[in-house]
């Protein structure tokens, strides 16, 4: 016993390297799980405090930048509002509407932290979970996609990026229904790649890319345009795209309820038990 | 003594929200994105004095990693790769030792160690610190080759940020000697 503490004191340095070396370790392997939570959470709302802080001063460097962007999109959603359509026909009824229910909600929140320059990039929003923001919801620009809600804490939630190595969005081509997984292999922010795209699909550059329902986001969200056309192995395509979205340049992000998301989610999971049966 | 603790203190609190706030923030365009990531930070831990006690060392090595964590929202990543700074520190000092050992009133920085022992030293400690961060962040990404030109591109940038650090200090205790 008395050599155990002997031991012990000779090498105290080494065994408390360990120990914390072990504990950093294991938050960082536990990436999702309660430790983080209770470790790194806490002090979120400080740190986000901070970002706050920071961001309301170099939201206004950006200001130029983002009034055209809104200015664009405004313009957008003007042609596709009702007012700006001729009404063709005579016929008017009241319409009681049941061939449309709203699915989709936005909430809009501003980016207070954001990096491209990591190999997993996350994105910190001013928005958490007192404006019903949750965990999994999608997160997308005026221009197209950003990516999905990672953590949320009562007033911020972290996104984790479209620019993260775990991030894979599911993607089509507008002009046909060819679909892949879009990622991104690091280097440059404004350059993905579109996976499992068939070697006889019509591609060329400049296509649009686009999402598809597979994944978390709604279907027809713009994601990019085909950058470069090549040829991976016999059946595959190699291509790479340019994202819509320009990362380096965020100031306001849309996060978006699915109404029927939990309708949807019950029936995909008794299909898939029953499938396991 | 006293006096020392504050400058700890402070240069604690600067260099963590010139880390957060300015090197963390800067985006380079284009391919070489993600290649030039200065982590000026750990100069903290670098120059506390040179006979601090080994474990004091490792805490504080600790606790600097975990608050630039919790900026970054990669818990236990920086903690890790300073603690392994922390841990090997007293390690390449000796090997830098003079034959007499070291006084215990040396500063770590270019006026106390001289120039060449300096950069030397910092540099050295730089790139184990990078070397460790950018294996923990890869773990399964990025092809290995890769990942060392990264290693040695950070490092380049934080030495240079290292030296300038340095440069404007010296300047300073110039003034007002």
């Amino acid at each position: 016993m008395r050599n155990f503490f002997l031991i012990i004191r000779k090498y105290n340095v080494f065994i408390v390297f360990l120990l914390l070396q072990g504990f950093s370790l294991y938050l960082l392997i536990n990436n999702n799980s309660y430790q983080r939570e209770a470790v790194v959470s806490t002090s979120n709302e400080v740190v986000g405090r901070i970002y706050v802080a920071y961001s309301e001063v170099s939201d206004y460097l950006k200001l130029g930048m983002t009034n055209r962007l809104l200015a664009e999109e405004n313009a957008r959603l003007r042609a596709g509002d009702s007012s700006s359509f001729y009404r063709m026909s005579i016929l008017k009824t009241a319409v009681n509407d049941t061939v449309y229910k709203q699915q989709y909600e936005y909430i809009t929140a501003r980016v207070i932290n954001n990096s491209v320059s990591k190999v997993n990039n996350y994105l910190t929003l001013d928005a958490g979970s007192l404006k019903g923001i949750k965990p999994d919801m999608p997160v997308i620009s005026s221009n197209g996609v950003v990516g999905v809600v990672k953590d949320v804490s009562p007033h911020f939630s972290t996104v984790m990026s479209a620019l993260n190595s775990n991030t894979r969005i599911s993607a089509k081509f507008t002009k046909n229904n060819y679909f892949g997984s879009a990622m991104w292999l690091g280097g440059s922010p404004q350059i993905g790649v579109l996976n499992d795209i068939p070697s006889h699909a019509p591609v060329s550059k400049g296509d649009t890319v686009v999402t598809t329902s597979y994944s978390k986001y709604p279907a027809g969200i713009m994601v990019g345009q085909v950058y470069e056309v090549g040829q991976k192995g016999v059946s595959f395509k190699d291509l790479k795209i340019k994202f819509s979205t320009d990362f380096q340049n965020l100031s306001y992000v849309y996060v978006i309820r699915d109404l029927m998301k939990a309708e949807r989610d019950t029936l995909e999971a008794k299909t898939n038990t029953e499938d396991v049966k | 003594m006293l006096s020392e603790l504050i400058i700890q203190f402070f240069r604690f609190f600067i260099l963590l929200f010139v880390q957060v706030l300015v090197l963390d923030q800067i985006e380079i365009s284009g391919p070489v994105n993600g290649y030039f990531n200065a982590y000026l930070y750990i100069l903290f831990l670098l120059m506390l004095p040179v006979n601090i006690n080994r474990l004091l060392l490792l805490l504080l090595s600790f606790i600097t990693g975990l608050s630039i964590d919790m900026f970054t929202g990669t818990a236990g990543m920086h903690a890790s790769a300073c603690l392994v700074l922390g841990f090997t520190r007293p390690g390449f000092l000796n090997l830098l030792a003079p034959r007499e050992g070291y006084e215990s009133t040396l500063r770590l920085s270019v006026q106390g160690m001289g120039a060449s022992t300096f950069l030397v030293y910092t540099s050295l400690m730089t790139l184990l610190h990078h070397l460790v961060l950018y294996l923990l962040e890869a773990f399964t990404f990025l092809n290995f080759f890769d990942l060392l030109l990264r290693v040695v591109s950070s490092t380049i940038f934080t030495m240079l940020l290292i030296v300038f650090s340095q440069i404007l200090t010296q300047r300073s205790r110039e003034l007002e000697a």
